[in-house]
């Protein structure tokens, strides 16, 4: 068998193809249904995400060409193009390079942010709506759980998700730094610009129990609060007296002064026992005093700070990627030994099996020779001829086991479950 | 990890079983001794925090304390007679070790809040600073570790004292180990006291651990440094 991989994404294609081919739940299901026949495609999966639209698919191995050509076909049919129009955009790789990009598509290298977490769970879903419609078979099957572990390695493994890369992420990562865990802490918003809901969300997604909010106006901030959901509102004048209740602070005014100075975060350091006080001041002007990060305990991070750090996460992600990169190179090659022993297997079975007839159509031609046999005696001769026939054939079995390169535990085992060929 | 330990604590047992004393005793086996308390302590904080990255410290100094027990060779039969007089000396040595191991426990968070800290005041993050603990998560390991520390420190003294005076009359003698140890029990003593008194500690108990540490070396290592008469069983009474 043979696996295809034929899709669009976000390097290839601009959205507006991307947008014709890509497939909700319901086509997925109908598209997956149309385009496994069992003949030439024996089994299809669709990943359709906004960044790709790739159609993984089996075929046997002297059908690639014709595969291919009914995968592409399917896309034009159903993106309603004209034949040919996706050429430029369409990348195609078969074997070894089909099992490759899907590793690195599921372990986010191909991603946009790279190390991005969400591809893995849409690869994830993809997969399910397969099972459903009947079309994951046995290749697919085992592609797709080598995948999921192939992704878990490399997160694993590598720091390539480690670190937040976008600003709103940036306070979730340094709330665990500070605190370990987010979880029953509380979060203070000073202003209630675009920002700072989405930093909120992050942070009550992470674990925050509270969200306080004040801001200048106060419908905003109420409007911000059942955006949020767990939220209160603070009347803005009484900012200080709330400020120590917060483990986190983000801050965005537009206000042209400090909001908060240094005697304010003193005060509240004290309130909180010296627990510690992360301040987030994404605003420009700045609406805390830098001096206040001076204070023991309290870190402070001005926009510049968050950039600064992002680009270095960016770097070091792009470092880790090199790393997983090695580790996905030898998953490719355990998983195509895993793939030429499913080839071999059957072969082999079939083959013991045509020795074991063998000796049964000569025992029914000498049959009568040997007159007549209680019941035991008959399966005595039976088993007598089954385990000569098997001991003899054993070492050419073995051989041909070898040859397929079933070296490691994971092939091994999978031969032994599937093909019953434990002696 | 675990099966070394395991192994450790069975050879351990075995020593114990033939040599006819308990297995701390003379610098080989005293160094033996605390590379396997300091497993059994990480391996507690590994169970308790998933710090992981404790044993980038730890694991170092295990292996060096494995190599050098390694290359001690000695013959502590002839001076063992002497010690095993009193239940009282296995113990001493015994709370001790684990004291030790506590301590480097302390000093080890201590190090990394104090990394981690003024990398988050800088805003510059190392490779490094991803794969360490939290700050919330080294503080607490080094305020519990200093609290079982000292008190198994507490306990081994008074247990030391005892015997002193059980076997000479006398519970103290101006010995240069003797005096860090009050050293270094009045330091984490100070320590505890100053960690209770508010929630979180930071940077000041953070330094006051590493110091800790130092005095604990200083302690370990009394007897060559300072001619002490603790020469890990190689008395000189």
């Amino acid at each position: 068998m043979s696996i295809i991989l034929i899709g669009v994404n976000h390097k290839t294609a601009p959205v507006e193809v991307r947008e014709r081919l890509a497939f909700d739940d319901a086509t997925c299901a109908a598209g997956l249904r149309n385009l496994v026949d069992g003949q030439v495609v024996r089994e299809g999966l669709i990943v359709s995400t906004c960044n790709r639209v790739e159609i993984l698919s089996a075929t046997a191995n002297d059908e690639i060409d014709l595969g291919a050509g009914r995968v592409t076909q399917f896309l034009d049919t159903s993106g309603n193009l004209p034949p040919g129009f996706l050429k430029d955009h369409l990348y195609r790789h078969t074997d070894e390079e089909a099992v490759r990009h899907l590793f690195r598509v599921a372990s986010s290298l191909d991603s946009m942010v790279v190390g991005e977490p969400q591809v893995l769970g849409q690869v994830r879903h993809a997969y399910s709506l397969a099972v459903e419609a009947g079309t994951a078979g046995r290749i697919l099957n085992r592609l797709v759980h080598h995948t999921f572990r192939v992704a878990k390695r490399v997160r694993n493994e590598t720091g390539i998700a480690a670190s937040a890369v976008s600003i709103s992420y940036m306070a979730v990562e340094l709330g665990k730094k500070i605190f370990h865990s987010l979880k029953g802490s509380t979060v203070m918003l000073i202003g209630a610009g675009e920002m700072a809901e989405l930093s909120a969300k992050h942070l009550v997604n992470a674990g925050a129990s509270r969200v306080l909010i004040a801001n200048r106006t106060e419908a905003a901030a109420r409007h911000l609060a059942n955006e949020i959901g767990a939220a209160t509102t603070v009347p803005f004048d009484q900012l200080d007296e709330h400020l120590h209740e917060a483990d986190l602070v983000i801050c965005s005014t537009g206000a042209p002064d400090y909001v908060l100075t240094e005697a304010h975060v003193r005060k509240a350091i004290r309130r909180r026992r010296k627990r510690p006080f992360c301040l987030i001041d994404i605003s420009v002007p700045r609406n805390i005093d830098p001096s206040a990060g001076k204070v023991p305990n309290v870190f402070l991070f001005d926009i510049d700070d968050l950039e600064h750090v992002i680009s270095s996460n960016i770097r070091e992600r792009e470092r880790e990627a090199e790393r997983a990169e090695l580790i996905v190179q030898s998953e490719v090659m355990q998983f195509q030994q895993t793939l030429r022993l499913m080839d071999i297997g059957p072969s082999i079975g079939a083959l013991r099996e045509k020795f074991q007839d063998v000796a049964r159509a000569e025992f029914a031609k000498q049959r009568k020779r040997l007159g007549p046999l209680t019941k035991e005696q008959e399966a005595a001769v039976e088993s007598l001829l089954m385990s000569t026939v098997n001991k003899i054939s054993h070492p050419l079995l073995n051989q041909m086991r070898r040859f397929s390169g079933a070296s490691n535990a994971d092939a091994a085992s999978a031969q032994n479950d599937q093909f019953d060929l434990e002696e | 990890m675990a099966v070394g330990w395991v192994l450790h604590t069975g050879v351990l047992i075995d020593d114990w079983a033939v040599d006819g004393h308990y297995p701390l005793f003379g610098l080989r086996e005293t160094l033996s001794f605390l590379a396997w308390a300091l497993v059994a302590g990480y391996a507690i904080v590994l169970y308790h925090y998933r710090a992981q990255a404790v044993g980038a410290f730890a694991m170092p100094l295990v292996s060096i304390l494995t190599f050098v027990a390694l290359l001690t060779s000695q013959d502590p039969t002839a001076t063992a007679a002497a010690f095993s007089t009193t239940w009282l000396f296995p113990i001493h040595t015994t709370l001790l070790v684990f004291a030790y191991a506590a301590f480097f426990i302390v000093f080890m968070a201590s190090v990394m809040y104090l990394v981690q800290e003024r990398e988050l005041k800088l805003k510059t993050f190392s490779a490094f600073f991803h794969r360490l603990p939290s700050l919330s998560t080294v503080n607490e390991i080094a305020t519990h570790s200093a609290a079982i520390g000292l008190t198994l420190l507490t306990l081994g003294l008074v247990a030391g004292m005892f015997w002193s005076w059980s076997l000479h009359g006398k519970m103290w003698r101006n010995d240069p180990k003797e005096i860090f140890a009050v050293l270094t029990w009045a330091l984490y003593f100070g320590l505890a006291m100053y960690r209770s008194t508010a929630n979180w500690r930071g940077r000041r108990a953070a330094w006051l651990g590493v110091l800790g540490f130092v005095l604990v070396l200083c302690t370990f290592l009394a007897a060559p440094l300072f001619g002490s008469y603790h020469v890990f069983g190689l008395a000189l009474m």
